[in-house]
């Protein structure tokens, strides 16, 4: 009897975790498939009766359609469901936060691999200071940086442009894939390191041939977390760039938010391929990204 | 060299080998040059700019004003509803977080099917952009169409829809519960880890003294979880503390001042009334107050290296 109370409390208990990781979510993509007129029902269709992918289209085709006041009107004359011009904004947007977080997860790892490997498997003299260093680069405030980059950015030319993205995201993800990689290198024995250096190895080669190979699964776990950030990340996006060449998704998708004369069916067709990507890679790697989040212990 | 090198390790206190000292700078060197242009610069920077009244409207003419930019941000009166605001998003949401992750810690550490599937569809709200994720929080909370208007129709709790983020009483309790949902997971995970390390003969032993399931929670588990407990209390309030897209997101601040918290002040003083002398000396008191907290987060972390 007590194996039967306890599946039922596990079954509840299941139920209610699922429900409320996921609900919000299934809401957003059922109503990304619904058209205007049945998506501003009253009380809600939960699941769509008529589902249609025109959202989508509409912004995979943004491109090409001219989108004046008529043609809008025109497409959807009884509802009047408003595809905004910005609308072609979107795709460009997602091959800009691509590139940036490509070159930032490149970026981060050739800087922080070496790094790591010197803090967990070398002794020299400032070893502490330079991890204490390191720890507390992280706990600072992106907020803190926003108006100091501001000005050196614009100084540098590089306002509106890519680089300044590239630039400001290292500083917000190296101390993490630093601290992560140090606590995996630890975990590795020493007596690698030693075999290495007596065969001949210099530090470099010791690091490239046997640490790196060994360490795949922290590295995957850097890439996971630095593409992520990047490509989640809005604050300093949102001061750095001001034209469709230079803006991301987050910005993209949040200048649609505030737009009241954008339908909601669009809002939603526009944030369910602003989560497709991030979600996807975190729910195929889960296993790499919890390794990663306990060997790192906080997110940075 | 290598031999040198080879002799010294493991040996604590041995003298370290010129080799390894100038190897051990090479590999740090990126690293370092890197952090000291885009983290330490920055900092630095920023509290030099605190000390004039730099203001982009009026480029030319730029004066310093010594501690001036901190006494004019310290007697504003909006400056002190914000801390109480950012206060009280803080508490609501790290008080919520840590509930709702430590129930769902608890489960995750059962063994029963299923279990695998949970833990990866907990990475889903973790992995949404904030922006999506204010965005969807938005529509579910409108007061036209939304979900949450239209649950609580069908489920007779109301008889009318009803405002919510429009209205003040509700607002900053509505943006915690977004920002709680995209935090729970991580705390989960970092939580699970905790208890995962305790070890099993404690409750084996304390069923033999006959503690049932309560006893065995507040005497064993509490205690053994009180140190990762308390890294993803502090974490999650620096987190808070410094939150911004959500409210940029759903309210703008408003309405009217309900959801004006401090780092969307150093949004509105810097970007929008382009004053960047307040806005860094505003922003550079929250780095502070954040900096005092993260201090026993870096110490736990860097003796744990």
């Amino acid at each position: 009897m007590k194996g039967l109370g306890r599946n039922v409390l596990l079954f509840t208990a299941s139920a209610l975790f699922l429900v409320y990781v996921l609900a919000p979510v299934a809401w957003l993509v059922s109503s990304s498939v619904q058209q205007e007129a049945e998506i501003t029902s009253r009380p809600p269709h939960w699941i769509p009766r008529q589902p249609t992918l025109e959202n989508f289209e509409a912004i995979f085709q943004a491109k090409e359609k001219k989108v004046t006041y008529e043609t809008r009107r025109a497409g959807d004359p009884a509802t009047g469901g408003y595809i905004p011009s910005t609308a072609r904004d979107l795709v460009p947007s997602m091959w800009n936060s691509l590139i940036v977080a490509v070159s930032v997860v490149v970026l981060n790892l050739l800087v922080a691999v070496p790094a790591a490997y010197a803090m967990a498997k070398i002794r020299y003299i400032g070893r502490s200071t330079s991890i204490y260093f390191m720890l507390t680069t992280r706990v600072i405030p992106d907020i803190a940086l926003v108006v100091p980059f501001f000005l050196f950015i614009r100084t540098f030319g590089l306002l509106d442009h890519l680089g300044s993205l590239v630039i400001t995201y290292l500083a917000i993800t190296i101390p993490f894939s630093v601290f992560i990689l140090v606590g995996y290198f630890e975990s590795l024995p020493d007596e690698l390191d030693k075999a290495a250096r007596v065969d001949g190895c210099s530090r470099l080669q010791t690091l490239l041939r046997v640490y790196v190979p060994l360490a795949m699964p922290s590295l995957v776990a850097v890439v996971l977390f630095t593409f992520l950030t990047s490509w989640n990340e809005f604050l300093l996006a949102l001061m750095f760039t001001q034209t469709p060449a230079s803006q991301t998704m987050p910005i993209v998708v949040a200048s649609f938010a505030s737009d009241f004369t954008i339908s909601f069916s669009f809002i939603n067709a526009a944030g369910v391929l602003a989560v497709v990507p991030p979600v996807l890679m975190a729910v195929v790697f889960e296993r790499y990204i919890v390794s990663g989040l306990t060997a790192g212990a906080v997110k940075g | 060299m290598s031999i040198r090198a080879g002799a010294l390790r493991g040996v604590f206190g041995a003298p370290v080998s010129r080799y390894d000292q100038a190897s051990a700078l090479w590999l740090l060197a990126p690293m370092l040059a890197v952090l000291l242009v885009v983290a330490v610069f920055p900092v630095l920077y920023s509290f030099w700019i605190s000390l004039f009244d730099l203001r982009l409207t009026r480029p030319h003419r730029v004066p310093f004003v010594g501690l001036d930019n901190y006494l004019e941000v310290l007697q504003d009166e909006l400056f002190w509803s914000s801390v109480w605001r950012t206060t009280s998003f803080t508490l609501m949401s790290v008080t919520a977080i840590m509930v709702i992750a430590l129930a769902m810690a608890l489960l995750l550490n059962e063994e029963f099917r299923g279990r695998r599937f949970l833990s990866a569809m907990l990475l889903v709200p973790w992995a949404i952009p904030y922006v999506a994720n204010g965005l969807m929080w938005k529509w579910i909370y409108d007061s036209g169409y939304g979900a949450l208007n239209g649950l609580l129709f069908q489920l007779d709790f109301i008889d009318k829809y009803m405002v919510w983020l429009g209205d003040s009483h509700k607002t900053l309790a509505l943006i915690a519960n977004a920002f709680v949902w995209k935090e729970v997971p991580l705390a989960t995970i970092l939580l699970l880890v905790g208890l995962k390390s305790i070890p099993a003969d404690l409750y084996s032993a304390a069923r033999v003294d006959g503690a049932d399931l309560w006893r065995r929670f507040v005497h064993i588990t509490l205690p053994a979880l009180r140190p990762s407990f308390m890294l993803v209390m502090i974490y999650e309030t620096m987190m808070a503390i410094r939150h911004f897209d959500l409210f940029f997101i759903l309210t703008e601040g408003g309405p009217a001042e309900a959801s004006h918290v401090l780092a969307w002040q150093v949004y509105v003083e810097t970007f929008r009334k382009l004053s960047f002398g307040t806005g860094s000396a505003l922003a550079y008191i929250m780095a502070l107050v954040t900096f005092l907290l993260a201090f026993w987060l870096i110490r736990t972390l860097g003796r744990k290296l």
